[in-house]
């Protein structure tokens, strides 16, 4: 969802971005190996929520740019909304009465 | 899953490589530039640091590639290539164990599917349980009695039954659905081609439906037909029709000649329709005619000459229909008036058909089926030396990780791949081999050539010996999982697998060399068999005889005389053709079937009733066939029809009836008006072949026409040189004659006797090769948990020698355990023979089945075999260099 998410506000992102991005984001409170996010990348893509393209870097490095497809962004909808009804329930139980 | 993230799927499949590359040049540079931003921030070991924080860059590859759902696949293509590299490493297992495979699934399939085509499948008719076949059986037979099925001796029945009975039977049997009878004889075919002699069957109206055929062209018999007025019929079977009529659109216009008379043709069969008359014939009926009897014969209760077959009805038992059959045939027991008993018995049809054949198919399915057990012993012991063997090698893969279910999977899959492999060249050599068979097979097997490869067969012994090496290649996996890599790890020393498996391998290797000396003794008793009768004296001179049949059609040979007459002039013809030495005719020449009889014996004391061979015989006849004679005089020119009629009779005549009486002088006679008087005997002859008893013999002068009843159909020249040159200057003899008149089964003595001989052979031939392959699987056997053995022992062969042992000690060693392993198994087999034999015993000629030197001989062969096959481990045994050995531990 975290991906999802990050590629959702951007337009294309490569592998390192898209870390870079979660880690500024989350402000470093999420620490995970790096390298899991492209096995979750790769899950995507046969889901068919992201697509790669090959491309450059501003210091023209070949790299892979991920872009959330129609199906992605649907996707993230529905995993927003399933969250946020979660997070509230959360709340509601946190709540003092 | 949607159709499109499964096509992303083979996507990925097909450039499986192009995604991996990708991928880590995608992680390459996520670490390179963590790396570089690291640098930036001063962080120490800036490289180290970032790959540390991004993983094991492996395992997220797996783990990426895992994502595409392929996972599985790809581990298990991964043990298959394991698995062919492991079987390529080791090409003398993988050779040893799919050769046998395929040897004793290829020999066992072939076997079984002749077997089952000729006896197991069913008859090709419908509901094909539900027909019997009618016998009779005398319950007083008269002596020296033959009944025309067994050849000799032999139970006194026949499966013929007189016309009035079977009216009767049809008319009273109420658990019948339908009778029908028919006879099976030749007729002259004339005026399609050149004259020919063709089989054909006469039949009731009910005979095709109660089979369940139809015409494919025209219709089948009604009972119209069989009505005195109606005009003669035929209906031609599906060859005729093809072969003599080119498939003539009009065949249904044509008429077909037998005998002088015109038949209308009314409908042909289907191509596949055989008529249980000729299913055990090598000549197949080609026509069928209406009314197998005359009118006449409904008087006759004694004249025996309908084969009749019943179909019963629904739900109703052999038993029930035996009772109302026996009801039915005690009436007719008091019309015929005859004074010895005389059952009427119904058999299933199935019985009757393979009755020639069933004893020694049996026998060969026996001994393939052992083959395939020896078969199965000597995989399950390879798989069960192998296995052990990697002990380590399972060990170490345990250590690594590997789970209990893929160490397993991958023996499970060695297995499969062997088990696979044998099938496969088991299934061409079965192909090969029953195309072999086919092709040597005598042509008595019904239905032999219809027998192709059945499936079913097949799949069942290679099911069998999959399941055999699934069994035996995972039942020590099994347990090596369980062991603790560890223990096994610290020692380098080859494990020697715990002595239950040591005994299962001693156990397998002795069960296969008993079940291959089974067959060997098996194989020993049939060779024996074979090479006696090959040996067995005729009483005759067979060399340089060309016999054939003339059968006279009673349309224009309507009397004895005139077929005497017929062959007289025959002889005139052929006695001076260059190169003949003598000319002879008679009803029937040796080894052609012939007479049996009974007469009434007048000797000083008494008078006796025997039976006897009796033959019509031209004064030609002993000159020709090569009879000696012993006493008296032989027939001659001068024996003709106003003279005093005569018989010769041979030894066995003399001895068996005129024990210490001069049989010179003697009288018999069938009735008492004409008298013969014995003015010769001579010698013995097995008449019906080599391996048929002598019989007693009554000769008569074929020129006393009016004493005997059957026809004269035989006529033989011998020759200087090769008797077949002249077949065709004889024929154009018998055609100056007559025309219209064809010659058949023209055969040599010598044909006849090789074709005889050729079903033993057959029999003997297979046997043999079964049981060589039985005794090489078995030896491999030996020479495989020998060499193993060996192998394990080395160290303690090196401490012994190095300790001072003789290199010949441990040969002797070796040979030890080799011996014990082949005397078990030898002792165990023997005791096997000694039973098992009881299904070769129809198949001996003159051996018992407890031959004792054919057991010895066997045994011998066998235990000489396998200690040759011990003699290269224990060479390697005794030639362990100490050094070497110890070096080991």
């Amino acid at each position: 969802m975290l991906i999802l998410k990050t590629l959702a506000r951007g337009a294309e992102m490569h592998g390192f971005q898209i870390a870079e991005s979660i880690q500024a984001i989350s402000e470093e409170v999420l620490q995970v190996e790096e390298g899991s996010l492209y096995p979750a990348l790769q899950r995507m893509l046969v889901k068919g929520w992201i697509t790669g393209e090959w491309g450059k870097t501003d210091e023209n490095r070949r790299a892979r740019y991920y872009r959330l497809t129609k199906d992605g962004r649907k996707h993230l909808e529905q995993e927003l909304e399933r969250y946020s009804r979660v997070a509230k329930a959360i709340a509601r139980i946190l709540q003092p009465a | 899953m949607t159709l499109r993230e499964m096509w992303r799927r083979v996507q990925y499949l097909r450039h499986r490589d192009e995604y991996a590359d990708e991928l880590r040049e995608e992680m390459q540079l996520h670490v390179e530039l963590r790396a570089r931003k690291m640098r930036g921030q001063a962080v120490a070991g800036a490289e180290f640091a970032a790959r540390r924080q991004f993983g094991n860059p492996t395992l997220l590859a797996e783990a990426s590639a895992g994502a595409w759902g392929w996972g599985a696949w790809e581990r298990l293509a991964q043990d298959l290539r394991h698995c062919f590299r492991a079987l390529r490493k080791t090409p003398a297992f993988t050779i040893v164990a799919v050769v046998t495979l395929a040897l004793g699934l290829g020999i066992n399939s072939a076997v079984f599917s002749v077997v089952n085509a000729v006896m197991l499948r069913g008859l090709p008719y419908p509901d094909p349980a539900r027909l019997v076949q009618f016998w009779g059986l005398f319950l007083n037979p008269p002596p020296g009695f033959v009944s025309p099925e067994a050849r000799f001796g032999g139970p006194a029945r026949t499966n013929n039954l007189s016309a009035p009975a079977f009216v009767e039977f049809q008319r009273g049997a109420s658990n019948f659905l339908d009778l029908a009878a028919f006879t099976r004889s030749p007729h002259n075919l004339t005026g399609i081609g050149k004259p020919a002699q063709v089989w054909g069957e006469s039949v009731t109206t009910g005979f095709f439906s109660l089979l369940g055929a139809n015409a494919a062209q025209g219709r089948v018999f009604l009972s119209e037909d069989e009505r005195a007025g109606a005009g003669p019929v035929a209906i031609l079977s599906y060859a005729f029709w093809q072969r003599r009529l080119g498939g003539d659109a009009a065949v249904l216009e044509r008429s077909i000649v037998l005998d002088g008379q015109p038949y209308r043709v009314i409908g042909v069969l289907p191509p596949d329709f055989q008529s249980p008359g000729q299913i055990a014939e090598a000549d197949s009926s080609e026509y069928f005619l209406a009314r197998p009897y005359q009118d006449s014969d409904l008087k006759n209760y004694g004249s025996r000459f309908l084969i009749v077959l019943g179909r019963l009805k629904p739900g109703v038992s052999l038993l029930r229909a035996q009772a109302e059959i026996d009801a039915i045939g005690a009436r007719l027991e008091g019309y015929s008036g005859s004074k010895r008993g005389f059952r009427t018995m119904v058999a299933p049809l199935q019985d009757d058909l393979v009755r020639h054949v069933g004893r020694s198919l049996f026998a060969l399915l026996g001994a393939s089926a052992l083959i395939v057990l020896i078969t199965c012993g000597n995989v399950a012991n390879l798989l069960l030396v192998r296995a052990i063997a990697r002990h380590h090698e399972t060990s170490v893969r345990f250590a690594l990780g590997a789970s209990r279910f893929r160490v397993v999977r991958q023996f499970l899959m060695e297995s499969l791949v062997v088990a696979f492999t044998g099938s496969v060249v088991g299934l061409s050599l079965g192909d090969v081999l029953l195309r072999l068979l086919i092709a040597i097979a005598p042509a008595e097997i019904p239905r032999i050539h219809s027998v192709s490869m059945d499936w079913r067969v097949f799949v069942v012994s290679a099911a069998l010996a999959t399941l055999t090496g699934i069994l035996f290649g995972l039942a020590p996996a099994w347990r090596a999982s369980r062991t603790r890599p560890a223990a096994s790890l610290r020692s380098t020393k080859q494990p020697g697998g715990d002595p239950n498996q040591a005994r299962w391998r001693s156990g397998l290797t002795i069960a296969e060399v008993a079940l291959s000396m089974m067959l060997l003794v098996g194989a020993g008793l049939l060779i024996k068999s074979f090479v006696r009768l090959a040996g067995v004296d005729l009483g005759f001179q067979p060399g340089h005889v060309l016999a054939m049949s003339v059968n006279l059609p009673d349309a224009s040979y309507r009397t004895p005389e005139k077929r005497l007459q017929f062959f007289q002039e025959l002889e005139q013809r052929t006695r001076n053709l260059p190169g003949v030495q003598s000319v002879a005719f008679a009803n029937r020449m040796p080894l052609r079937g012939g007479w049996s009889t009974g007469v009434t014996l007048v000797r000083p004391a008494d008078e006796i009733y025997v039976g006897t061979d009796g033959q019509a015989v031209s004064p030609g006849y002993f000159a020709t066939v090569g009879i000696v004679l012993l006493r008296g005089r032989l027939i001659t020119e001068a024996d003709g029809i106003e003279q005093e009629r005569v018989a010769v009779v041979n030894q066995e005549f003399a001895r068996k009836y005129l024990k210490d009486i001069d049989p010179i002088g003697r009288e018999v006679y069938w009735n008492k008006q004409t008298p013969l008087k014995i003015v010769g005997v001579v010698n013995d002859i097995r008449r019906a072949g080599k391996d048929a008893p002598i019989r007693t013999e009554l000769y008569v002068s074929a020129a006393q026409a009016d004493l005997y009843p059957v026809r004269l159909g035989d006529f033989a020249i011998r020759t200087t040189g090769d008797p077949r040159l002249l077949k065709s200057a004889i024929q154009a003899q018998v055609w100056a004659i007559d025309p219209d008149q064809p010659v058949t089964s023209v055969k040599t003595f010598d044909q006849i006797i090789d074709d005889d001989l050729s079903g033993r052979w057959f029999d003997t031939l297979l046997l043999v090769i079964f049981a060589g392959v039985a005794v090489g699987i078995a030896v491999i056997g030996v020479f495989g948990v020998l060499q193993y053995s060996v192998s394990q022992r080395t160290p303690e062969f090196g401490i012994r020698i190095a300790l001072g042992a003789q290199r010949s000690g441990i040969h002797a060693l070796v040979f030890r355990q080799a011996g014990r392993l082949i005397l078990a198994g030898v002792a165990i087999g023997l005791a096997g023979a000694f039973v098992m034999t009881r299904f070769l015993e129809s198949m001996l000629f003159e051996v018992p089945r407890h031959d004792l030197w054919t057991y010895i001989a066997a045994a011998a062969l066998l235990a000489a075999v396998s200690a040759t096959a011990a003699a290269v481990p224990a060479r390697r045994g005794a030639s362990v260099d100490p050094i070497v050995a110890l070096r080991y531990e």
